[in-house]
């Protein structure tokens, strides 16, 4: 029992160390291999483009997505892990030299509220009172049918999205130090679809339980992001270390060139052509 | 087949001597893992303790205010900000792992003690299993529950409207508040403490209680007065584990206890329990994200750093409490 055990075990190591080489050189020799790291917000895209793009260049090279958030991307791109770094940000005085950030499409953020409050609409300053803590009771805000105090909900502060947020719609405002900071855009539209004094800002695949609040008259639609009425608008880009080479250059040229990446882009963000 | 044969010739105590030699280096193996944990972490940490000094420990301005200064750090290692004042978050880990712990301690103390003495045959049978299962269940699964249930409830039914408007300009009432955290967190932690506690009840010697009953006192009595005291340093040991996942517990609490670095003001009477907090745990996980920036990340390597003193201390605390038990009691266990 014992010795029969050992063979198997012993016939299992020798297939393990018989594939290994076996398999890897054929690989790499017929197909380069792009990894990408990054946003939580670029992902989806990032995921839904390389699978059409395997069809279109028929399986010309390998695709690795990981997640981990904008900063581990550039931070992998940079240190050379990856091949591509998403990023939902724009870039940082902090980011290390020699990186370039290629845009890639735009992404809405809006600004929600509860189903029970359907806030006709808001200005920057209404925005700007609202998250700086200046105004603090919905009587105050105009077209708000609630009357409570205002639940306020925002990113932590290593968020791609906050720091979209704070560029866009806040300027030199700095947000109210008692609001509740969520790690997610799901659960900011999970606080706010359960608290009728609510408000806070999603990307704009998130909006669905929640009231959009229209922002400096315009509804927060892709079809205004698209148009480029709707202000609250941000960037997505993938950063490579100097200019993209190679397959990367390739890929990153087809997305934002071809018709087919465009196409996919509009379903949920705003492409760039 | 020569294999099997040559096996049975060898002496035994060459593989006694093979299960040695393998178990301590895996041992030893263990001990370097955490040494080189802790250096891995205090050398990470360090830029932020030696930019701070004493002061990181204390009070003073915002401490979100602080963070989001530090993960927006200008380039350039020489403009890197790091001040940053933790007390919050130490005061806010300290409030509800404590208020946890001592609300757990009482309810399974009380409840090991009834299904060890008092509980009928079938009761004990079907309350047992169900403890263990309890004790199993992923934190994660307690956090959901939180949130989709208990912190819209708190915040829409149980915090009045005038008691949200009194303090509306310092914190938000959203219903994320230490009364949540707290409430989630000991029903988390009790059942591993009742495991334990009944365990270690039911291995009291049965003449010990018997002994007692002879003395004419009643079950009651004689379970507090020689069970309960016999049992003290596996109750210690239980409170000591507990104690290490309250202080772990991260994804739960960022969900439920509120994610501002506020302290709570006892002053504020019931409103207190209404208010959120955030613990250095829950700190960590929230700003995971960010590890890449080299100042946030060495800020959040210093939150990880006092979690794993912390941790450190509290096995020491447990065992110094045992040490003193040892002489009266059962072995420790």
């Amino acid at each position: 029992m014992k010795n029969r055990l050992r063979r198997v075990g012993l016939l299992s190591a020798l297939a393990l160390v018989a594939a290994v080489p076996a398999v890897t050189p054929a690989a790499a020799s017929a197909k380069a291999t792009i990894t990408m790291s990054g946003s939580t917000s670029v992902a989806p895209l990032a995921a839904l483009l390389a699978r059409k793009y395997l069809n279109v260049c028929k399986h010309c090279v390998n695709f690795k997505l990981l997640q981990g958030g904008s900063d581990i991307g550039v931070a992998d791109v940079a240190a050379g892990r990856v091949t591509i770094g998403n990023s939902s940000r724009d870039p940082k005085p902090t980011d290390p030299g020699g990186l370039v950030f290629n845009k890639i499409a735009q992404d809405a953020i809006c600004i929600v509220t509860n189903k029970a409050n359907p806030l006709p609409g808001i200005d920057q300053a209404g925005v700007q009172a609202v998250f700086g803590g200046k105004v603090r009771s919905w009587s105050d805000v105009p077209g708000s049918t609630q009357t409570g105090t205002i639940d306020t909900f925002v990113r932590t502060p290593a968020s791609g999205t906050q720091d979209a947020f704070a560029k866009i719609f806040l300027g030199s405002t700095k947000v109210f130090s008692g609001a509740s900071q969520k790690a997610s855009n799901g659960l900011i539209e999970q606080s706010v679809s359960g608290d009728p004094n609510g408000v806070g800002y999603v990307s704009l695949a998130f909006t669905k339980n929640v009231h959009v609040v229209p922002y400096k008259g315009v509804d927060c639609t892709l079809r205004n992001a698209k148009s480029g009425q709707y202000g609250g608008v941000r960037n997505f880009y993938m950063v490579t270390r100097g200019a993209p080479t190679g397959v990367a250059a390739k890929w990153i040229n087809w997305i934002t060139h071809s018709k087919a990446a465009s196409a996919i882009i509009s379903t949920q963000w705003v492409p760039l052509i | 087949m020569p294999a099997p044969g040559s096996q049975a010739a060898k002496p035994k105590d060459r593989t006694d001597q093979r299960a040695e030699v393998a178990l301590g280096a895996l041992a030893s193996a263990v001990l370097l893992l955490i040494a080189f944990m802790i250096v891995f972490v205090f050398s990470k940490a360090w830029p932020s303790f030696a930019a701070n000094g004493l002061a990181w420990f204390g009070a003073g301005g915002n401490v979100d205010e602080q963070l989001t200064n530090v993960f927006n750090s200008p380039a350039g290692a020489e403009n890197f900000v790091y001040t940053f004042h933790a007390w919050p978050l130490l005061y806010a880990t300290a409030l509800i792992t404590g208020i946890s712990v001592v609300l757990a301690t009482a309810i399974s103390l009380l409840s090991a003690m009834f299904i060890v003495e008092f509980a009928p045959e079938v009761m004990q049978r079907i309350l047992q299993p169900v403890i263990r299962l309890l004790a199993a269940v992923p934190s994660v699964v307690y956090g959901l529950i939180g949130i989709l249930v208990l912190v819209p409830f708190v915040g829409n039914h149980v915090i009045s409207g005038a008691e949200k408007d009194a303090v509306r300009y310092v914190i938000q009432l959203d219903g994320t508040s230490i009364l949540v955290g707290v409430l989630v967190l000991t029903v988390m932690i009790t059942p591993i403490m009742v495991a334990i506690v009944t365990d270690a009840l039911r291995s009291v010697p049965r003449n010990w209680t018997e002994g007692a009953a002879a003395l004419g006192v009643n079950r009651w009595r004689a379970l507090r007065t020689v069970g309960l005291r016999a049992a003290r340093p596996a109750i210690v040991a239980a409170a000591v584990l507990a104690t290490a996942r309250a202080l772990g517990e991260a994804i739960m609490l960022s969900m439920v206890s509120g994610s501002v670095g506020f302290a709570p003001n006892p002053l504020d009477g019931v409103t207190f329990f209404f208010e959120p907090a955030r613990t250095l745990a829950a700190t960590v996980v929230d700003n995971a994200e960010g590890l890449s920036v080299e100042p946030f990340g060495q800020t959040i390597y210093a939150l990880a750093a006092i979690l794993l003193v912390s941790s450190a201390f509290l096995s020491f605390a447990g065992w110094a409490a045992r040490q003193s038990m040892r002489k009266y009691t059962l072995q420790a266990r």
